[in-house]
């Protein structure tokens, strides 16, 4: 199988919003290709056909709650682990360039 | 440069290919689609959070039922498939809108695969289709039947899946609330967890008035399946198009742009039809399409780039380990089936076989549920489905007209008016009374309209008003032939020059009766007894 690069660590640290330091780097892909080589094995069995298996939660399927409103959070309680809120709202820094795009 | 007439000589040259993509906010239902929290709009910031839709650790989810049933029964409505086997993933992206970092949504299957919905495209907007005067009617091409007033275009539709909806974010310190600029940013996570619908169209769509009747199809199935207030102002019913263009004759779909923020019916048309004159300008002059957001501005007319996509997204989609998968069963989907309303194009077809109205007619008739649920009573009041009978369908006829233009025009103009409450003064009995008012010549049309308005104002009957306002029409013929014969004696001169030949004086005899008569004469009337007399 194909090694992770530092540059693919670096992207993944990105997404995973983790601040990887120069040094750290060699060391984090030189884990992160140990750790997908010891899953290596999956790919010697013939899995043609099978259904893969998403969930650990075996044989459970609809699983559905009927439409019954159950009390929340308070809008204080709501706030309180915030490091900065303002009327009521959730206060963050200011986000310069993308968009909200869904 | 973006009149329709430049569209028409660009759709010359030019294909343009639409695909939509429609979210709908499940609006009528009680709770998020994850957790027990109220949907409500316009509440206080952060009332109606919990730790499943803040994200906060631990926390789990469990599906609405209802929010389940509700995007079958759309599925049902627009002749998809339902997926038995289908499931929940993660659609991870770092924003501050959605505290988890990923909104939950489905993978390759959705609830609800395939289906279609057929547009009946008539009257000015057919005219935006290239090449329709070449079928005759019957004649199929492409995806598109001739009709005798225009066209039926079968449109597509990939999928409709699950999601939810984003918190809310206010940007502060920039200009009119921009992004860019913003010093600092609000975040409401409310609305985070909305039961969210996501209907995505196969690219079938040809004409910015095709993409605008869909819309307005799919609104009307989902007001009538009641599981949306589908408020395109609101935002709980919202639209993006992807468009490209290819020379005609060719088959490679060109690089296509994204279009957002066309928040109304003619955003959605007027918007389009700009970015298609804009792509040919573009490529005529031998420019590229760069593969990109942009944000349509209705009040410059005009669309603006959002952000160019240098480097496709990656969400990182993968099943939602913390929901179980559905394996929905024959029995539950019929049992969801039996839930369906009669649908609004059921509903015109019938409107037509029991009243003899016609397909236009019964057509714009159901484009609002209460109109036609009105409409329906008012029938019921009077007299009863009989297309048979003359009177029945003239009767339904005046009822139409009343619906479509004067009852539509009234709650577009006037918020309070809610025809579906018990205490709107415009009753069915009343309805009824006013139209049989003007059928039988008692009041004109014109008397028609401020009876009309005076019901809603006085909440009483229309009889009584025209009594109180002595507005009754008058259709004697004696009386107004006496005036027509005073008012013939007083203009001997206009007499003789209508024998010599000026004919149009007969507008001015005629208006002189009907001062005489304080408005209240019936014109069909006085016109034939001004020609008469004067051709003597």
């Amino acid at each position: 199988m194909k090694k992770l690069t530092q540059q693919d660590v670096r992207g993944l640290a990105s997404y995973a919003r983790i601040g990887l330091s120069d040094e750290e780097l060699p060391q984090m892909t030189e884990d992160l290709n140990n750790i997908i080589a010891t899953l290596e094995p999956i790919l010697e069995y013939n899995l043609e056909g099978v259904e893969p298996t998403f969930h650990p939660i075996g044989s459970l399927s609809n699983v559905m709650r009927e439409d019954v409103e159950v009390p929340g959070l308070t809008q204080e309680q709501a706030l309180s682990n915030a490091p900065a809120a303002q009327d009521g709202s959730f206060l963050i820094p200011s986000i310069l360039g993308e968009g909200g795009d869904r | 440069m973006s009149s329709v007439k430049k569209l028409e000589e660009v759709l010359k040259d030019w294909e343009a290919v639409i695909g939509l993509e429609i979210h709908t906010e499940l609006t009528t239902l009680n709770t998020k689609m994850f957790c027990g929290c109220k949907l409500e709009f316009g509440a206080q910031p952060n009332t109606h959070v919990c730790p499943v839709c803040l994200g906060l650790p631990g926390a789990l989810p469990v599906p609405n039922k209802a929010a389940i049933e509700s995007i079958v029964l759309a599925g049902l409505a627009t002749n998809c498939d339902i997926e038995k086997h289908s499931m929940f993933y993660r659609k991870n992206y770092m924003y501050p809108d959605m505290a988890k970092n990923f909104q939950t949504t489905q993978g390759p299957v959705a609830f609800c695969m395939r289906g279609y919905l057929d547009l009946d495209v008539d009257g000015a907007g057919a005219k935006e289709r290239y090449g329709l005067e070449d079928l005759a009617e019957g004649q199929t091409q492409d995806n598109i039947t001739r009709t005798k007033d225009g066209y039926v275009a079968h449109v597509g539709i990939t999928r409709i899946h699950m999601e939810e909806d984003a918190g809310k974010m206010i940007h502060v310190g920039g200009g009119e609330g921009r992004i860019a600029g913003a010093t600092h940013s609000l975040v409401d996570y409310n609305r985070a967890g909305t039961p969210l619908i996501e209907l995505v169209t196969e690219p079938d769509l040809r004409t910015p008035e095709e993409a605008r009747l869909f819309m307005q199809k799919l609104r009307q199935i989902f007001l009538a399946l009641g599981i949306s207030d589908c408020s395109m102002e609101e935002g709980s019913m919202r639209c993006d198009g992807n468009v490209s263009l290819r020379r005609r004759g060719t088959t490679q779909f060109g690089t296509k742009t994204e279009l957002k923020n066309m928040n109304s019916f003619k955003n959605l048309h007027d918007g389009l039809l700009y970015e298609i004159c804009r792509q040919a300008e573009v490529l005529e002059e031998g420019g590229i399409i760069y593969q990109e957001t942009r944000h349509w501005d209705p009040s410059a007319k005009r669309t603006i780039v959002m952000r160019v996509k240098e480097t496709a997204d990656d969400y990182r989609l993968f099943p939602e380990p913390d929901l179980a998968p559905y394996d929905l069963t024959d029995e539950w989907i019929d049992s969801v089936r039996a839930k369906l309303p009669e649908l609004p194009d059921q509903k015109a077809a019938r409107f037509q076989r029991d009243f003899g109205l016609s397909a236009y007619d019964a057509r714009h008739l159901v484009a609002e549920p209460a109109v036609a649920a009105f409409f329906q009573e008012c029938m019921d009041v009077s007299k009863g489905p009989d297309a048979q009978d003359d009177s029945t369908r003239k009767l339904a006829k005046a009822l139409a007209n009343l619906c479509i233009n004067d009852i539509t025009a009234r709650a577009n103009a006037d918020a309070a008016f809610d025809l579906a409450s018990p205490e709107c003064p415009l009753t069915p009995a009343r309805a009824v009374e006013l139209v049989g008012l003007i059928s039988s010549d008692a009041i004109s049309s014109k008397q028609g309209k401020e009876v009309f308005a005076a019901v809603i104002e006085l909440d009483r009957d229309p009889g009584t008003i025209v009594e109180e306002r002595g507005m009754k029409q008058v259709s004697d013929t004696g009386a107004i032939e006496a005036v027509v014969d005073q008012v013939i004696a007083e203009n001997q001169d206009a007499v003789a020059r209508y024998k010599d030949g000026n004919v149009k004086l007969i507008g001015f005899f005629v208006g002189n009766c009907m001062k005489a008569l304080k408005g209240q004469g019936n014109p069909k009337l006085i016109n034939q007894i001004v020609a008469e007399k004067l051709n003597q």
